[in-house]
């Protein structure tokens, strides 16, 4: 097998595709077979044509630099990754389980705060959380869910588990590039798809449509929803306007809204005044109501947390649902499972070592060359340490701030995460990965078939995320049967 | 349809519609000194008076040279009706809803913005690359509306682009006739006469209408025959009367449309009410003001109804009666801040 000749030699972590004994793994048996059928040089040629239809379909994102933004194409890899389905399965039901959970405890954290009370969630991490809305307190949202969209980040380590490495409950994003990339493979090699028969993903949209449906305040066959954007300016735009396009949504701005004297909110369209019924919105909440929130903001729309709370419209994600989207938060989560649920989690935390704890934070300040320092309330994989990278002076700096302000980080120890076969110049080289799957809850819980693979482009480095040079891959979910395939 | 969409669509049209009248104005007016006789009370100052732009350029250049107009109006981003500016304009509207139009659309305006961007200073100097520019800004112009019209379903978005085209073209019909009845029509001798005919053939050729004037009118070129002709003749597109015409159709497809067909009745009833057969230059000057005025008010009621939908029952009452000049620089993107939301 030439193709992967050269490629054991660069191993070093998990592969997703190859195990350590120069085996394929039975997921990826067809997928390899036949990439080394085709030959590096149609491989090649594949991506050219991905590049080309990546141009053609305009997919692209933004990149603030300092000379001003610029509209990328999406970075896109052709060799897909591939999950078995029973695998799959399990780590679906553990999402739902988390989703759930994180719900339960927003809804109680603005409300009877039992967990508080218990003494299982600290009040004093209740107290200093930036994302906790004080005008939330009391709310009840339709069926109790206040986070309808989450996008949580898994890795594996090197011993093969997958770890739960953060939820995103704000406004995650991806999702459309997950769909665009399924679109793009199969232009590319259809005959893959017939003999590798990956699990549909396109239902997404459809499934967001529902679930967005679902929290109308009004019972209406087709109520009014609107997809709330900050703008074309806005890295995640193309994402915006490709959801509100492929659900028949309005895509909107601030200034398209208006909240009447009726605490109703209203579409400005030229036929007049329109009620909205659900606003998706994908504006931070310091954004979304100059009358409550930062007062300067132009992106949001004035009056619209009074229509909220009275109940005349929707909002996903709910206003205040940041809250858990804290990597505070975050190391709670399994706790969460076990008081709300009754269950015990199914898929594990990285372990996480809180800064505020004295002990924890004694441990960290000794063992910086071993840890990840994250920021609690950043995005993006930013304002980051990865220790074992880091000089002794970026060190010291991350020292002194942990002790300025102790509750603003947390720990993990650097996982070796999984690698996946990944085309680079003229071979296949293992890269790291990461796997974003969206889960959706309104009154069901919906999983999408795998998720967005994000993939490290650089050499080694373990940074995925798109606006530093992040690429990405189909995920490809297929089913084995009980039995794994290895060849005759 | 979003308001706001509909607005930037509006803007759209009138800002590419201007740049190109701009455009032809200039070339015009250029060929039009060529036959001059050298003692004839003429200058490039009539463009500013057309644009109504003649006070901003007094407090930014004072002097009235032609290479100093030339800049103004081609170049010049502080003058918001300058051509580099109604394109700029027109591309930024145009952002924020590409997938509403057809996607050559954005291309092509967006190379228009690039090739705007990139020799309008260097047309400035000498005629020659001057009219070759501005030549090559209406050929490509022209080709952005025969795309839409080639390519785009008749559906409302299309309905606004052809108001603002509309809305736009009558407004510098008007202008153009009221600022050159102003130069010209008080004939008091012979060299005067002639004067008179060489510039109602300027202001012909500037409109493309010489040939369908010499055809549909008349051999001869005399003013009130050629201001009859650009104001109420019903075949020419560029004629006052056409283009309310168009935006009647237009209307008719759009909803709650009457306040807004109300405006453009009472603006072709005074077209009909026009007696040109003593024409004098103090009458029509207040009739061609008039005008204006309607075609301010339609832009008013159509703002009113469709752009502002909060304003719309009354509660809040429009109190400004500015002319339509005063009311051209219209929307920009309005999203021209950075954005704040995390990915």
């Amino acid at each position: 097998m030439d193709l992967l000749s050269e490629y054991y030699s660069h191993q070093t972590a998990y592969d997703e595709l190859i195990n350590t004994e120069r085996q394929t793994r039975p997921v990826a048996q067809t997928l390899i077979s036949h990439l080394a059928h085709l030959g590096i040089d149609t491989i090649k040629a594949r991506r050219q044509a991905a590049e080309a239809a990546i141009l053609a379909m305009g997919i692209t994102f933004t990149v603030y630099t300092e000379a001003g933004n610029i509209d990328r194409a999406w970075p896109f890899d052709v060799v897909p990754r591939m999950l078995a389905y029973n695998e799959w399965q399990r780590i679906e039901a553990g999402l739902k389980q988390r989703v759930r959970a994180l719900n339960c405890f927003i809804d109680d954290l603005y409300n009877a705060q039992s967990i508080v009370n218990d003494g299982v969630f600290p009040r004093a991490v209740l107290k200093s959380s930036r994302n906790f809305r004080a005008i939330c307190r009391g709310v009840h949202p339709p069926l109790g869910v206040w986070a309808h969209i989450c996008g949580s980040d898994l890795v594996r380590d090197s011993d093969g588990t997958i770890y739960v490495l953060e939820d995103n409950l704000r406004v995650p994003s991806g999702v459309s590039y997950m769909l665009e990339n399924r679109q793009i493979m199969k232009r590319l090699f259809p005959e893959l798809f017939q003999i590798c028969k990956p699990l549909p993903i396109d239902d997404y949209t459809s499934r967001l449509y529902d679930t967005l449906a679902a929290i109308s305040p009004r019972a209406r066959s087709r109520p009014i929803i609107v997809v709330l954007t900050p703008g074309i300016y806005n890295s995640a735009y193309f994402e915006h306007s490709y959801l509100a396009q492929q659900m028949g949504a309005f895509l909107v701005e601030g200034t398209d809204l208006f909240v009447g004297r009726d605490d109703i909110v209203y579409l400005k369209t030229v036929s007049g005044p329109q009620r909205v019924d659900v606003i998706y919105r994908r504006i931070d909440d310091d954004y979304l109501d100059p009358e409550v929130f930062r007062s300067d903001s132009v992106l949001g729309v004035r009056g619209l947390m009074r229509a909220w709370i009275k109940g005349t419209v929707a909002i996903a994600n709910a206003p205040g649902a940041g809250v858990a989207d804290d990597k505070v938060v975050y190391a709670f989560v399994p706790d969460m499972i076990r008081y709300y649920l009754n269950e015990e989690p199914i898929l594990p935390n990285v372990p996480t070592y809180l800064c505020m704890r004295e002990e924890d934070r004694a441990y960290v300040l000794e063992h910086l060359d071993e840890l990840v320092i994250k920021p609690t309330n950043e995005s993006g994989g930013y304002g980051m340490l990865i220790g074992p990278r880091a000089t002794p002076e970026e060190r010291h700096r991350f020292a002194q701030r942990i002790q300025e302000d102790p509750r603003n980080y947390i720990a993990q120890p650097t996982l070796a995460l999984s690698t996946a076969p990944t085309l680079v110049g003229d071979r296949l080289e293992p890269r790291h990965i990461d796997l974003r799957p969206f889960i959706l809850q309104a009154d069901e819980l919906y999983v999408t078939t795998g998720g967005l693979t994000r993939v490290a482009m650089q050499s080694g480095s373990l940074i995925v995320n798109s606006s530093q040079g992040g690429g990405s891959k189909d995920t490809w979910i297929v089913d084995l049967g009980d039995l794994p395939c290895f060849p005759a | 349809m979003l308001s706001r969409i509909a607005e930037h669509l509006y803007w759209m049209a009138r800002y590419l519609e201007r740049s190109e009248d701009m455009a032809r104005l200039i070339n015009a007016t250029t060929l039009l000194l060529l036959d001059l006789p050298p003692k004839a009370e003429f200058g490039w100052d009539i463009l500013l008076r057309i644009a109504g732009i003649a006070e901003l350029y007094e407090t930014r250049y004072g002097n009235l040279d032609e290479q100093r107009i030339m800049g103004f109006l081609i170049a010049d981003e502080r003058n918001p009706s300058a051509i580099v500016s109604c394109i700029h304009q027109a591309r930024e509207n145009s952002r924020t809803f590409r997938e509403i139009l057809p996607s050559e659309f954005w291309e092509r305006l967006n190379s228009l913005f690039l090739f705007v961007r990139d020799y309008a200073s260097a047309s400035i100097g000498n005629r020659h690359d001057r009219y070759a520019f501005l030549s090559e800004v209406i050929a490509r112009r022209h080709a952005l509306v025969g795309l839409l019209v080639g390519t785009m379903s008749q559906d409302a978005a299309y309905q606004f682009v052809k108001l603002g085209r509309n809305m736009e073209r009558a407004d510098m019909t008007t202008r153009i006739v009221d600022v050159t009845t102003a130069v010209i029509l008080p004939q008091r001798d012979k060299l005067q006469a002639t004067l008179s005919e060489s510039l109602w053939i300027g202001v012909l050729r500037a409109m493309s209408a010489f040939e369908m004037y010499r055809r549909h009118v008349s051999v001869e070129v005399r003013g009130n025959e050629v201001v009859e002709f650009l104001i109420r003749d019903r075949k020419f597109p560029r004629t006052v009367y056409h283009c309310l015409g168009e935006m009647e159709v237009a209307l008719a497809t759009l909803p709650a449309n009457s306040a807004a067909q109300g405006a453009l009745r009472r603006g072709r009833k005074r077209l009909d009410q026009l007696d040109l057969a003593d024409l004098n230059s103090a009458v029509l000057h207040e009739y061609l003001d008039h005008l204006q005025q309607d075609l301010g008010s339609i832009h008013r009621v159509i703002h009113r109804q469709y752009f502002d939908p909060l304003h719309r029952d009354g509660s809040t009452e429009d109190a400004v009666a500015r002319g339509l000049a005063d009311e051209s620089p219209g929307p920009l993107a309005t999203t021209q801040f950075q954005q704040h939301a995390a990915f």
